[in-house]
């Protein structure tokens, strides 16, 4: 019995008894030094994970009594997580190393995190769900003021950390009303509470604060305040992390519960999600309009990305979920890309994040500009780029389900969105000559930039597999 | 040749003038002409097919989960746009070759210009219309390449911008359209949507889906209002105003007007909304091209007039009227094309592009007059020449057409813009091409070689040929492309130059006449126009983009100013307004607990709570009055939770408050005894509120909550049931603590540890770092006491602790039966160590501490595993308890569970962990040249030798 649970579970355990193992090791040996060592390894060992859960048996296999669910939902989720992470690790190396940021604990904190990650989007209890939204939080609040020297970071890391709790206990209190409203913490109870009978106010009132927690956790308005400051302030390659792996997890667990514990109330929650999204989409497209610095910037084009993806998943459907993964899977990708670019982005040594330094970037570096504007053209969801289906899923998703206003108010939204994406390319192709950045062609970050960028043209020809992987997935958790 | 090569080939030849470029600019050129030559070839091999009336299909699915399919289908419209797009490109082509300079990069010319064909040519040939969005929003991306081109003019950047923020924005607006569309129709192939126009226009989603479909049409085909973005292109080369801006991309909104004609005209909103916009643009463009002095904006103005011409026409909705639009596409792009080329090839040789610069030119360049004049007539209107044609089919179209009520708008505006259109044709030669030659021309202008001519020759010698011969020439297109638009009968009509003395002959008449009666007074009229006060399209762009960034900064500045209570304040009442909806839409029952009475005692209890709430929030800036009333709320919570029933919560309760009050106490000392008065009223008055409904709504709930049953049973049947029976204890707190949850437990006195390492961790580390120097010297905001250790209270704490001590182990011993445990044993036995710290000092109580509190932790820990263990030893799984009875002699009989073993460990690690932290926070307050003088130590010497004495440096805890 705990053998067939232990085996299901095996590679987060595999995952975090290395983080552990590795943690203690460095303690005491030559801590700091191993940080290149541990980046690597970590970011390997992730990649093999992600290989070896994306080739397991298909099915869905339940350990703990329920708690923890491996369904193909799941290793869809965990796959993007894990490389996705395993990416900004890697891209950070250089980075840290140079500035002297690089300590050990990093790539081992990021390692929890995705621990964390992969137990939300596998949580199929109310308790695992905080569990592992836990760990990940606690190891993202310690990253994100990382830069204890700089006032901004540690700022940045309060912050996080003040509104994360508050977030955690509202939830909390959501899921302990789930509970006494259905007399279970497991989604499988709770979908037979809501069965038999109308969902109870109480059950109603869990589910909004669950809501609210998890909308914190994926940054939707108005639950999106800490993300520009923490963007902001936490070094670069942390913020490129913020705006992938997690985005990715809070997704997924927020897909899971609403599905697997609330799928029989679609209406119920629905409308408030989709209500979420608006704000999400307009607050993120208004607001980025004024920004300059570019990691401000990417802070409010995430927060609009993410309510595209909360797009589909008001939807409600299996069509919508498929949406919300593709939608994400794109995402991730195209953030990895971008943010290879701002990590690449420095002058006199300095990392530089004002949107006025790329004036005229096209005429001294012409490949990376382009493959930018690539990026930046798929981030505004313009044809024939990749973002733009991930875009038309969503917005189909949307409509299908009956939510045309949104789908419309979608429309619009990417309309004003797309302004401030048009704007740097504006500065790199058109900009006057201004002070130049410094030539920095780091392999490894030129190198996912490239690669982004290709994927955001060639995947167009079929996603490279993701639509059926997605599909396949979303069978998983609808039903 | 299949339709499939025939869209890939432009992408293909894409690639080689980038390539080729190295090879000189032959090659490049040479490469780009072919791959088009071959892809109109392929065209015309199905030409005979289409013109029979077959429509020719490929298919290919493509993310079919999408519903986009790369599905491609060729039918009379397409056939006449496809034939326009390579036609024309081919000779633009030809032409950049020789209008482009040495130092233009010319391979990147030809690669964007071919990216752009093969997105046109995409467009028409588009049997799905996500893939047509696709190839749409491509269009938008390669004219911004090439209206780009120009790197070092500004205005071709701001051109540039300005198109594909008007153009992108539009495209974006359509997705949305298609898909309203697609969803209406079930499916995204355009031959589906076609066949099922009633459906469409009966659905209530018909209106926005049009109007969202109409915003990408209009904006690309540069319609009023959003026809501003078309002049500021002209930035561009004008081999790519001459391809995109007249002949192609222009016309991609008339075509999916034309193409969607079956299915969403005939409506009153389409006719309102299509024929008014067309109208009112080709008025409006018309007027603007007279005035203006630009060679090539008079063309674009222009060309924005006879766009809404033809876009008037196809918003009539009938049929004729979309015959005649689909013969204007034709003449428009085949005259225009060469008015283009030609204004071109002025540029080109005089170096200005300037009306009032130039004139006289007929002798220099007689070649180029000669298909200018053509062309212009044929766009003012005159026999034989196509663009009379169409105009007269226009006109007559017109007639016909009631607007609101009123015969004569349309007629009259049509007649009017007819008029203005004669004018500017004929302003185009005569203040070009005839009066005096001057001498005051930049450079010297002559005509151009043959490869630059020939092009808009060619198209010229078309625009005459259709005009004589009409019905032979442009006939079969005509009637296949009008047949594909209409999707049904054909009307009667005829290609033909003479249709009699019709009203349409009289209003053209006029029309020419009155412009060149205009053409002669135009010195005049211009002095009035510029006199007039008028809006500058670039200016209302600009403020709209400037009004945007402002609204846009100042949402940010009003939601992100960084202030932490601001973020709090948008949480609760966010999460308070989704309650609300919750509340709303939930049902609730009727409450199913009666409420208890509440005695005079229970009131004065409540009161006390209420009162020392409001008391902090009153007094909240004076530290230590805060931490006192705190302590209050927590007594009197633990009071009511003894009342009701659950004394183990009371006394873990009580003895956590102490604890807590303690540690902020110590933190207390290094910190100002008042908080900063930051909050204006108006700020306290809006937290209040906010507070006040958060808190409402919280109390709300739990009332809610508690006065009714839940659904199911409560676990504390289960526990009450099981308690005795599975873990011999009668008290179910305890048991489950020690056994039922005992895994839980184990593992939280390890994190208790765990924590408490860490403190003690994080202040050595502060302790040794630069932190220490500004601890030793700060300076307490108030002075401390004289007499640090108090007799009465160091005399109190030591006769207390033996008694504390017996209190915990009694506390200890009864657990598992009644109210107790190892908790809240762990948690005394702490507090009446901590006293001894705080009564006799820090170095007195740590020169009698027999054993590090980390080995106490260890202890408990190791104790707590091994208890576990030892279920092991009888085949039971980890942490299983026993528990039995024993009879020793002279006692009563009484019970011995492993329970009390494991609870002993979680009483040394309670222990060990406060008295960790707490003795770590306070070794922050040790100064140098402390010395302690003890009340209780008897010091012989104390009396006899002051000096040893230094009251002026005590400071303790």
């Amino acid at each position: 019995m705990i053998q067939a649970d232990l085996s299901i579970i095996l590679p987060e355990i595999v995952l975090a008894v290395y983080a552990m193992l590795a943690l203690l090791a460095a303690v005491y040996t030559s801590k700091d030094k191993l940080g290149p060592l541990l980046v690597w390894s970590t970011g390997g060992l992730m990649v093999v994970l992600a290989a070896w859960i994306a080739t397991k048996a298909s099915g869905t296999h339940v350990a703990f009594g329920g708690m923890f669910v491996d369904d193909g939902f799941a290793r869809f989720a965990k796959v993007a997580i894990l490389l996705s992470a395993a990416a900004v690790l890697v891209m950070s190396q250089d980075y840290m190393s140079r500035r002297g940021l690089l300590r050990f604990e990093y790539p081992l904190l990021v390692a929890l995190a995705a621990v964390g990650m992969m137990m939300m989007v596998s949580a199929g209890d109310l308790m695992a769900l905080y569990m592992g939204l836990e760990l990940q939080s606690l190891a993202l609040y310690v990253v994100a003021a990382l830069r204890r020297d700089s006032v901004k970071s540690t700022e940045a890391g309060l912050k996080y950390f003040v509104l994360g709790a508050l977030s955690s206990g509202l939830l909390l209190y959501g899921a302990s009303l789930v509970y006494g409203f259905s007399g279970t913490t497991l989604f499988s109870g709770i979908i037979e509470t809501a069965k038999h009978g109308e969902v109870t106010i109480g059950l109603l009132f869990g589910l909004i604060f669950l809501i609210s927690g998890l909308a914190f956790k994926v940054s939707a308005v108005p639950f999106h305040m800490w993300t520009p400051d923490v963007y902001e302030g936490s070094p670069t390659p942390v913020t490129a992390f913020f705006a992938t792996a997690p985005k990715m997890a809070a997704m997924g667990l927020f897909a899971r519960v609403m599905h697997d514990a609330f799928g029989l109330a679609v209406q119920d929650w629905s409308q408030v999600i989709a209500l979420l999204a608006l704000l999400s989409m307009f607050l993120g497209a208004v607001a980025a309009i004024g920004q300059r610095d570019i990691k401000r910037l990417m802070a409010f084009s995430s927060i609009a990305h993410m309510g595209y993806a909360m797009m589909g998943l008001a939807a409600g459907t299996q069509f919508g979920v498929q949406a919300l993964l593709v939608y994400m899977a794109i995402y991730v990708t195209m953030n990895v890309g971008t943010f290879a670019f701002i990590l690449m982005m420095e002058k006199d040594g300095k990392p530089v994040t004002d949107i006025t330094m790329l004036n005229g970037y096209a005429r001294r570096e012409p490949a990376k500009a382009l493959a930018m504007l690539v990026l930046l053209f798929s981030l505004a969801g313009v044809p024939p780029m990749l973002g733009f289906f991930g875009k038309l899923y969503v917005l189909r998703a949307a409509y299908d389900a009956g939510l045309a206003w949104l789908a419309i108010a979608g429309v619009i939204a990417s309309v004003i969105g797309a302004f401030y994406y048009l704007r740097i390319v504006y500065y790199m192709y058109f900009g006057d000559e201004g002070e130049e950045l410094d030539s920095n062609n780091q392999p490894i970050l030129w190198g996912f930039l490239m690669a982004s960028a290709a994927v955001m043209l060639l995947g167009i020809i079929n996603m490279f597999g993701v639509e059926g992987a997605a599909a396949a997935a979303a069978a998983t958790l609808v039903n | 040749m299949s339709l499939f090569l025939i869209a890939a080939l432009p992408f293909i030849g894409a690639v080689f003038p980038a390539l080729l470029i190295r090879a000189g600019r032959n090659a490049a050129s040479f490469s780009a002409g072919l791959t088009t030559l071959l892809a109109f070839v392929g065209l015309m091999i199905n030409a005979p097919a289409v013109l029979r009336g077959e429509t020719i299909h490929a298919r290919l699915d493509w993310l079919p989960g999408l519903g986009l399919n790369a599905n491609f289908f060729l039918d009379g419209l397409g056939l006449l746009f496809a034939t326009l797009i390579l036609g024309i490109g081919l000779l633009i082509i030809l032409y950049a070759r020789f209008y482009l300079s040495r130092e233009d990069p010319m391979g990147q010319f030809y690669s964007y210009l071919l990216l752009f064909q093969g997105a046109m040519v995409g467009i028409v040939l588009s049997d799905n219309i996500l893939l047509l969005l696709v190839f749409w929003e491509l269009t938008s991306l390669s004219s911004f390449l090439l209206i780009g081109y120009w790197k070092h003019l500004p205005e071709g950047r701001q051109g540039a911008r300005m198109a594909l923020a008007v153009t992108g924005s539009g495209g974006l607006a359509m997705i949305g359209g298609m898909l309203i569309l697609g969803n209406i129709v079930g499916s995204y192939d355009l031959t589906v949507i076609l066949q099922n126009k009633e459906l469409i226009q009966a659905s209530p989603l018909y209106l926005p889906a049009l109007i969202l479909i109409l915003l990408g049409c209009f904006t690309k085909s540069a319609q009023f209002p959003f026809h501003f973005w078309l002049p500021h292109a002209m930035a561009a080369p004008t081999p790519v105003s001459a391809y995109l801006h007249s002949a192609t991309m222009v016309k991609a909104g008339l075509f999916l007007m034309a193409r969607m004609w079956p299915v969403l005209s005939g409506t009153p909103e389409w006719f309102y909304i299509v024929a008014t916009t067309g109208l009112v643009t080709m008025v409006v463009g018309a007027v603007i091209a007279l005035f203006k002095d630009d060679l090539k904006a008079l063309l674009a103005f222009s060309t924005v007039s006879h766009l809404g011409l033809i876009t008037m026409l196809l918003g009539f909705g009938t049929k004729v009227a979309a015959v005649a639009a689909v013969f204007h596409i034709i003449n428009h792009a085949t005259f225009k094309a060469a008015l283009f080329m030609s204004a071109g090839i002025v540029d080109h040789e005089a170096h200005t592009r300037d009306i009032k610069r130039l004139g006289g030119l007929r002798h220099l360049m007689p070649i180029t007059f000669t298909i200018a004049l053509i062309a212009s007539l044929s766009m003012a209107g005159i026999p034989p020449l196509n663009g009379f044609l169409s105009k007269e089919m226009m006109l007559e179209a017109a007639f016909h057409t009631t607007w609101a009520g009123s015969h004569w708008v349309i007629p009259g505006l049509a007649v009017l813009a007819a008029l203005f259109s004669a004018a500017y044709s004929f302003r185009f030669i005569v203040h070009v091409f005839l009066g005096p030659k001057r001498h005051d021309y930049p450079t010297h202008p002559h005509d151009p070689g043959a490869g630059m001519w020939i092009g808009p020759a060619l198209l010229v010698v078309l625009v005459v040929m259709i005009g004589l011969f009409s019905s032979p020439v442009a006939g079969p297109m005509v009637s296949t492309a009008a047949q594909a638009v209409i999707g049904g009968e054909l009307p009667y009509f005829k290609l033909k130059l003479w249709h009699g003395l019709t009203p349409a002959l009289y209003m053209s008449i006029g029309a020419v006449a009155g412009g060149a009666i205009l053409l002669m007074l135009h010195a005049r009229l211009e002095a009035i126009w510029n006199a007039l006060p008028r809006p500058e399209a670039k200016t209302i762009f600009d403020a709209i983009i400037g009004a945007a960034t402002r609204l846009a900064n100042s949402v940010t500045d009003a939601l992100h100013n960084g202030s932490m209570t601001r973020y709090g304040a948008i949480f609760v009442v966010f999460v308070a307004a989704l309650s609300s909806y919750a509340y709303a839409t939930g049902t609730l029952g009727d409450p199913t607990r009666a409420v208890q009475a509440a005695g005079p005692l229970h009131l004065v209890a409540w009161a006390c709570l209420v009162a020392a709430t409001l008391g902090i929030l009153a007094l909240h800036h004076q530290r230590i009055l805060a931490l006192v009333l705190i302590g209050v709320v927590g007594l009197v919570v633990s009071l009511g939770f003894n009342y009701l029933s659950a004394p183990d919560l009371a006394l873990t309760q009580i003895s956590v408050e102490v604890v807590t009050i303690i540690l902020m106490l110590l933190a207390l000392n290094f910190m100002p005894k008042e908080t900063p008065r930051e909050s204006s009223g108006g700020r306290k008055l809006r937290d209040a509120v906010i507070a006040i409904v958060g808190g409402t709504g919280v109390g709300a709930l739990i009332y809610a909550l508690m006065t009714r049953d839940f659904l199911f049973p409560t676990i504390s049947e289960f526990h009450l049931a099981n308690s005795y029976k599975g873990g011999g204890g009668t008290n179910v707190v305890n048991v489950i603590l020690v056994d039922f949850r005992g895994f839980d437990t184990f593992g939280e006195i390890i994190v208790l540890g765990i924590a408490a390492i860490v403190i003690y961790a994080l202040t050595e580390t502060i302790l040794n770092s630069r932190v220490r120097a500004r601890l030793l010297n700060r300076q307490p905001d108030m002075p401390q006491a004289g007499d640090a250790h108090p007799l009465m209270m160091v005399v109190a704490t030591r006769v207390m602790m033996p008694i504390a001590l017996m209190v915990g182990a009694y506390i200890f011993f009864r657990g598992h039966n009644l109210p107790g445990g190892g908790f809240i044993a762990g948690l005394v036995a702490a507090i009446a160590l901590i006293m001894q710290y705080m009564a006799s000092g820090f170095a007195w109580a740590t020169e009698r501490q027999r054993f590090y509190y980390h080995g106490i932790i260890g202890a408990g820990v190791l104790v707590a595993a091994a208890t576990g263990i030892g279920a092991w030893f009888n085949d039971k799984p980890f942490l299983t308890s026993a528990f039995g009875y024993v009879h020793p002699p002279y006692l009563n009989e009484f019970e011995l569970a492993t329970a009390a073993l494991f609870d002993l460990g979680v009483f040394l690690a309670v222990v060990g962990a406060v008295l960790l932290a707490l003795e770590s926070l306070a070794r922050f307050a040790w100064q140098p040249g402390m010395s302690t003088e003890h009340a209780m130590d008897i010091n012989p010497a104390r009396d006899d030798a002051p000096e040893t004495v230094n009251i002026e440096n005590v400071k303790e805890v």
